[in-house]
């Protein structure tokens, strides 16, 4: 009887085994989400004992080119994220499956955008069809420490900068240096993230990366020039107030270690302070300002913004693309869990809308910065763009090319590639 | 006794089976399989089938700036870092074997670095030339300068030369050992009989020992080329450190960045046929050149 009773055990845990469906995540790290994501995994799986989720993470740097020789070798992960730039040519090229709005509870695309906010979904639009959910959309926006503002005698509430020009006069102020070597700058780029923080610099003076018939790139040499000219005169063969070289500003921020006043980041930062540097954060030393834009500005554009999509792998099986959409529409129905826990902004009307949204420290800046802001350029060779964009800029500051040399070599590689078949 | 050699060319062969399929599954399929594709046209990411260009992706890369600027950028790092390399190491091997005493610490210590993975080494570097690292305050500190900032990252030549460094210290201790090796399999005899001949130390290292440790030479100048001209982790990762890429963009790097970020797979598969090619008519040359007659004492 015994025996009898252990083969039935064992045969009904192999057809269970056998029945169960494993979804793979494949996503980029940030320590403030794991907890949260998998607790919903936990949930989820107590809710469906039938899927088991296993969530991989890799550092953000590194998705990318594991994601890509994955699906290269078509062994690419049920589901994954990454910044929507490198997430496109995987819509162009149908490697991802549009969104099954049955697993969503849904009926049809258009009441998929009306939960979110307007424009969200356009960069996942292809072909009628969204290919993707957004966990966050980011837009970067200045973060001051104040006590350094004080330190040179300026008052942070009214000498932030606006524009451009005294983003450099400040930067002036505040910069520390031994020598010809800065020991606290006062702001810093986010190099090397070019199409995100540089383009809108020369799209206020009226410049594009494309024309509006997307045959020709660079358009409108005046305006590039002056914004690789101020990039020339920020590095260390001008000015000298800061280079790429130099560790990112915004994780010296976070320290509050007197190695940098500004920095270019999202509105995830104030979570990242908080872990960080819990003192930093309780003691309100910071604070978040806009974007600036130049004096002569033509246009009023802030900071590009950028989003990370979660998308499911053509190539899995039907069943498993819709246990993917049941999941990642799970996790994405805790928009405030995120923007709490982790300072990711989901474009939901719901919490657009929120008090939460509302009452969280400086979401009002970011949004407002957003609203006069577009996405950044997406474009099947946009990582290419974006490598001869810093080529450009590199070579004016870390070398002796003139700005007009840097834009001829930009203009040309850039048409060129343009009419690359 | 034919039977016997039988025997043993069978058991020859069966325990060099593993190492064989080893070779062909992992180095010499995906040989192969790059020479293939880098007659053809095809993005990473798409489903269609690639088309044949025959030999237009070879066509293109001798067109491009960007790949000659490649070359450029290998040989500088190749013959600035295979130089002093073998030079060194051979007189490092030269001085440990003079020592008396911690002949085997000062191996450990050469040998050290060359444990470390390259990235990590790569990584520290990158801190020790950050412009307020250890780099520019030593250099200040030799010259007696204050706050001078030497743009090891920054500057063309120096960032080039700081990539050569950096290598430099990983595999110098690396191939002094060999040296260590071939210098200490010559029979002590040899240096005995040289003396009692009236040969000085000096006249003793370049009559005997360098001719004697020719075949050492030899794998350490073919093996130290190899190894120069296929660095890569040294300048990704201080690109990835916010380094211009135009003056270390290394062979290497470029096939990465046209396989990963371009997604162009057959042009970068076009460009490690090339590498290839380089690295085996080096190799073939500095066979040539350095004919080696076996050493038997």
């Amino acid at each position: 009887m015994k025996w009898v009773t252990l083969v039935m055990v064992l045969s009904l845990a192999i057809v269970i085994f056998a029945a169960q469906i494993e979804i793979i995540v494949w996503t980029h790290e940030d320590p403030n989400r794991t907890p949260l994501e998998e607790r919903y995994i936990q949930e989820f799986e107590k809710m469906y004992p039938n899927v088991k989720i296993t969530r991989v993470t890799y550092p953000s740097a590194k998705i990318r080119e594991v994601v890509l020789t994955a699906f290269a070798a078509r062994k690419g992960p049920d589901i994954f994220n990454m910044e929507i730039q490198d997430a496109y040519p995987y819509i162009v090229n149908e490697r991802v499956a549009p969104v099954n709005l049955s697993a969503l509870g849904l009926r049809s695309f258009d009441e998929l955008k009306s939960l979110y906010v307007e424009g969200a979904l356009d960069a996942v639009t292809y072909q009628d069809k969204i290919y993707g959910l957004p966990l966050e959309l980011t837009n970067w926006c200045v973060f001051v420490n104040k006590k350094y503002f004080r330190e040179v005698g300026l008052d942070p509430e009214k000498d932030y900068p606006k524009t451009w020009e005294e983003m450099m006069q400040v930067s002036e102020k505040l910069v520390i240096r031994e020598g010809q070597i800065i020991k606290r700058r006062g702001f810093d780029f986010r190099y090397p993230y070019y199409l995100t923080f540089f383009l809108p610099m020369v799209e206020q003076l009226g410049g594009t990366l494309f024309s509006e018939d997307g045959k020709t790139a660079i358009v409108n040499d005046e305006a590039w020039l002056k914004v690789l000219k101020f990039m020339k005169d920020w590095g260390p063969n001008g000015k000298n107030l800061g280079s790429p070289t130099y560790t990112a500003a915004r994780k010296e921020f976070n320290k509050d270690n007197n190695t940098v006043a500004m920095c270019l980041s999202g509105l995830y930062q104030i979570d990242r302070i908080k872990a960080e540097n819990p003192d930093f954060y309780n003691s309100k030393e910071w604070m978040v300002v806009p974007f600036p834009v130049f004096k002569d500005a033509v246009k009023d554009v802030r900071c590009n913004y950028y989003g990370h999509y979660y998308m499911v792998n053509a190539e899995s099986s039907k069943e498993k693309q819709e246990w993917a959409w049941k999941f990642i529409n799970y996790m994405l129905n805790h928009p405030e869990d995120y923007l709490l826990n982790v300072g990711l902004i989901q474009p939901k009307m719901s919490l657009i809308e929120s008090d939460t949204f509302k009452n969280y420290p400086y979401a009002k800046v970011f949004l407002q910065d957003m609203e006069k802001a577009h996405i950044v350029p997406l474009h099947p060779k946009g990582p290419q763009f974006e490598q001869l964009i810093k080529e450009a800029i590199e070579s004016v500051m870390l070398t002796t090319a003139t700005p007009e040399e840097a834009l001829r070599v930009l203009k040309k590689k850039a048409n060129e590639l343009l009419k690359e078949e | 006794m034919r039977t016997l050699e039988r025997k043993k060319a069978f058991w020859g062969f069966t325990f060099t089976m593993p190492a064989i399929v080893f070779f062909a599954v992992f180095s010499f399929y995906p040989m192969a399989n790059a020479f293939w594709t880098s007659f053809f046209r095809k993005e990473l990411l798409s489903l269609k089938p690639p088309k044949f260009v025959g030999f237009n992706n070879y066509i293109y890369l001798f067109r491009s700036e960007d790949f000659w600027n490649s070359m450029k950028a290998t040989a500088i790092f190749a013959f600035g870092t295979f130089v002093p390399m073998v030079v060194f190491s051979l007189v490092f091997a030269a001085l440990i074997l003079t020592r008396k005493r911690f002949q085997k610490f000062l191996q450990m210590a050469y040998y050290s670095p060359a444990v470390l993975s390259s990235v990590v080494a790569a990584a520290i570097w990158l801190l020790i030339f950050d412009p307020r690292g250890l780099s520019n305050q030593f250099m200040n500190f030799l010259f007696n300068t204050n706050g001078v900032d030497y743009h090891w990252l920054s500057n063309e030549n120096m960032l080039r030369l700081a990539t050569i460094i950096v290598y430099f210290w990983k595999y110098v201790g690396y191939f002094t050992i060999i040296f260590v090796a071939g210098m200490a399999s010559i029979p002590r005899s040899v240096h005995e009989a040289a003396t009692i001949d009236g040969a000085n130390r000096w006249q003793d290292f370049w009559y005997i020992t360098l001719p004697l440790i020719k075949p050492t030479t030899l794998l350490v100048s073919v093996m130290s080329m190899i190894q120069c001209l296929r660095t890569f982790s040294t300048q990704y990762l201080f690109v990835q450190g916010g380094a211009p890429l135009k003056p270390i963009d290394v062979i290497t790097l470029n096939i990465y960045n046209t396989a990963i970020r371009d997604r162009q797979i057959g042009r970068a598969s076009a460009m490690s046929v090339i590498l290839f090619l380089i690295i085996m008519s080096f190799s073939y040359l500095q066979m040539k050149v350095s004919k080696t007659e076996n050493i038997t004492y």
